[in-house]
């Protein structure tokens, strides 16, 4: 083993992989533990080798990219290391993803959530555009949500740093329903408007609790936009009719989005509008989104501890283990039922311990 | 009710009912499906065990005193151990005409109390039976809420394509724009349905009350747009509206508008290099080269 493998063999020593938790278009999630800490994380396990020099350009995005982005809305990669043929992402636990969240009807959302959701969302992203890096990528899948509520974004797969000059861009990022007009019309320069459009299109979901423009193909997904906010006009959109792929689709009118969005305040609309408009270059940055007056007025965003969350599942929160006890104080509820005498409740110091067998293991209170 | 489980990790009653109050559940240990019939209770091939069982039962029901009957936490735990030493007794028969003994002492001494704790005991168990019946009932209103709106969503939906393709049959109109706002008007409705399918909730819940209570414990902060530590050197340059730089020259140019279009900006290339070049300002020479006498 020479000195690489060995120090590779090392890192992948200091996690113990658990169970598999999810699964994307190129990754199974594993949860795992650090061996030192206990700290629970996420192993991402990259499936290789859809490239011929062995390694996947996803892989090698998300690892650099997220090597050098250190925010609080941010996923933190904690270490990486190969096994086999495989590429491992340690990232931090995360508990739930924005897109379980939306679908779970038994949750209630507050104005103030949303405010707080597409605040951290704006923060997140506003990092990475700071470091040049478009994302490309953005859905609710892709928002994770940590267990004291804050947002993180997750999910570099797809992401890549600003072009040079002249240089083309793949235009196939993007999941459909979050993919801005100027990719679908086959844009190969493009620049950070691409991610504010998602961003819109998840700040709409948000309200709605479904998605906004859910296209059905990617033909479809043109129409779908139009349908929604209008044909876009020259005077829109100069020069879209010159991208590669522009067909022209047919004149729909544009609605108001007050009459879908009955409920949103003007501050809230005006936002969204300036997210989801035709023209990439005059659609709102993410620093003027932070600064825009829907995130001062009243109310303020929610704590992140309050966002509401899906209930956790029958998880390891809540330690199956009893404990072992001497009198607990506090357990002052239902007496001799919290504090069975089979739990030996005795002094501190009760060294003849071991002498006695006593079933440790046995409830012997009546409970029936 | 004793448990005893093969899936050693589970041993309080009440996790278990916690667990699977939904029916069947992963163990949270092993992940393996399990059900509450799996816990049922077993009887033991050990007679030592069982003995001890049977001891346990009697001495519990009448050796019922609980922490607040006692004027400190030292005379509990004498009365713990007390309890620990009879029992220890009577499973290893020790002492048996003694320690019956001391058992009708307490008994005599304690009848009151050791009646009040069994009321009080039953008390408890039907409070706690009463709980997990309202809980029970809500979450079956809130099954039957969700089936009926998803029944609803359904029916609705299928009405809405018939009604498509009769206005697409008998009306002149432009085909387009009827596929448009039909898909329009089945956004609002499905998105009116989400929101009130929240909503009805809202009302029988206590989520809403409980985000109130929390209010005042973890106050809603006022907006900061940006909350670490933001520098990106812009005190350090100025960014020009043009520079001579042959490379971006034909993307400048750009005589088709369709980098316009797309939304590429030259100007990002530019403070990229510029923001870059400064950063770089900043790092020291490598350590150890040194020049003489430094
Ligand atoms: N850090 C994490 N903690 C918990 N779950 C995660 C984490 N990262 C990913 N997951 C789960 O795994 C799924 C796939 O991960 P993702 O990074 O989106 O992979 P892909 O790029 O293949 O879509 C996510 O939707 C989520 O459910
Ligand atoms: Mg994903
Ligand atoms: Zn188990
Ligand atoms: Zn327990």
């Amino acid at each position: 083993m020479d000195a690489v493998e060995k120090a590779n063999a090392d890192r992948q020593k200091r996690w113990a992989k658990e169970q598999k938790i999810g699964e994307g278009t190129y990754a199974v999630v594993y949860r795992a533990r650090e061996i030192a800490t206990g700290r629970r994380v996420a192993i991402k396990k990259i499936k290789v080798g859809q490239f011929k020099d062995g390694l996947d350009m996803s892989a090698i995005r998300e690892v650099k990219y997220l090597r050098e982005l250190k925010h609080p809305n941010v996923i933190e990669l904690l270490d990486v290391f190969s096994s086999k043929t495989n590429l491992n992402l340690v990232l931090e636990f995360l508990d739930t993803d924005l897109e379980l969240v939306i679908k779970d009807r038994s949750l209630v959302f507050l104005p103030a959530d949303i405010k707080s959701w597409m605040a951290m969302t704006f923060r997140g992203l506003e990092f990475c555009h700071r470091n040049f890096i478009l994302h490309r990528d953005l859905k609710p899948n892709n928002l994770l949500i940590a267990s004291d509520g804050k947002l993180k974004i997750a999910d570099f797969g797809l992401a890549r740093d600003f072009a040079d000059p002249g240089y083309k861009m793949t235009c196939q990022v993007i999941t459909r329903w979050y993919r801005p007009p100027e990719l679908l019309f086959g844009c190969r320069y493009y620049s950070t408007a691409v991610d504010i459009w998602s961003v819109g299109c998840i700040f709409a979901e948000l309200m709605l609790r479904t998605p906004y423009l859910p296209g059905e193909s990617d033909m479809d997904q043109l129409k779908t936009i139009f349908r929604a906010l209008g044909t876009p006009t020259e005077d829109d959109w100069p020069g879209h009719t010159k991208l590669p792929d522009y067909v022209p689709l047919g004149q729909f009118p544009r609605t108001p989005l007050r009459d879908l969005f009955t409920a949103a305040s003007a501050d809230c609309l005006n936002l969204l509008s300036k997210c989801l408009i035709y023209e990439p270059r005059r659609r709102i940055s993410t620093k003027d989104a932070l600064n825009h007056p829907y995130f001062f007025a009243l109310p303020y965003p929610s704590h992140p501890s309050k966002l509401p969350k899906p209930a956790a599942k029958a998880n390891s929160s809540h330690p199956l283990d009893e404990v072992d006890g001497n009198v607990d104080l506090s357990g002052l509820g239902p007496g001799v039922k919290a504090n069975p005498p089979n739990k030996l409740k005795r002094k501190v110091s009760s060294d003849e311990l071991g002498s006695r067998s006593i079933a440790r293991r046995l409830d012997f209170t009546q409970h029936r | 009710m004793v448990i005893l489980s093969r899936h050693d990790h589970h041993r309080c009653e009440s996790c278990i009912d916690r667990l699977f109050t939904l029916g069947p559940a992963p163990c949270p240990v092993c992940n393996k499906i399990l059900r509450k019939l799996a816990f049922t209770p077993q009887t033991f091939e050990d007679l030592e065990v069982e003995k001890e069982v049977a001891v346990r039962r009697r001495i519990a029901k009448e050796f019922n005193k609980r922490m607040e009957d006692f004027p400190d936490l030292r005379s509990y735990n004498d009365y713990l151990e007390e309890v620990e030493d009879i029992t220890f007794n009577l499973i290893h028969d020790i002492e048996i005409p003694e320690t019956e003994a001391r058992i009708a002492a307490y008994r005599r001494e304690n009848a009151a109390l050791i009646e009040l704790n069994i009321q009080r005991e039953e008390q408890y168990n039907r409070l706690l039976k009463e709980q997990e019946d309202a809980e029970r009932q809500e979450r079956e209103h809130r099954a039957a809420e969700l089936r009926r709106l998803e029944e609803e969503e359904r029916e609705e939906r299928e009405k809405e394509r018939q009604e498509l393709i009769d206005k697409l049959e008998t009306s002149d109109k432009d085909a387009t724009r009827l596929v448009a706002k039909s898909r329009a008007d089945a956004l609002r409705r499905a998105s009116a349905r989400s929101t009130a399918a929240a909503n009805s909730f809202q009302s029988s819940s206590k989520l809403l009350r409980s985000r109130a209570a929390q209010n005042t414990i973890v106050p809603d902060a006022p907006h900061v747009p940006l909350q670490d530590d933001w520098y990106a050197y812009e005190d350090m340059y100025i960014l020009r509206d043009n520079y001579e730089d042959p490379a971006s020259e034909a993307v400048r140019r750009d005589r088709e508008g369709i980098m316009k279009a797309g939304g590429y900006r030259v100007e990002e290339a530019w403070e990229r290099a510029l923001r870059s070049a400064i950063a770089g300002l900043e790092i020291m020479p490598a350590e150890g080269i040194r020049t003489v006498g430094s």
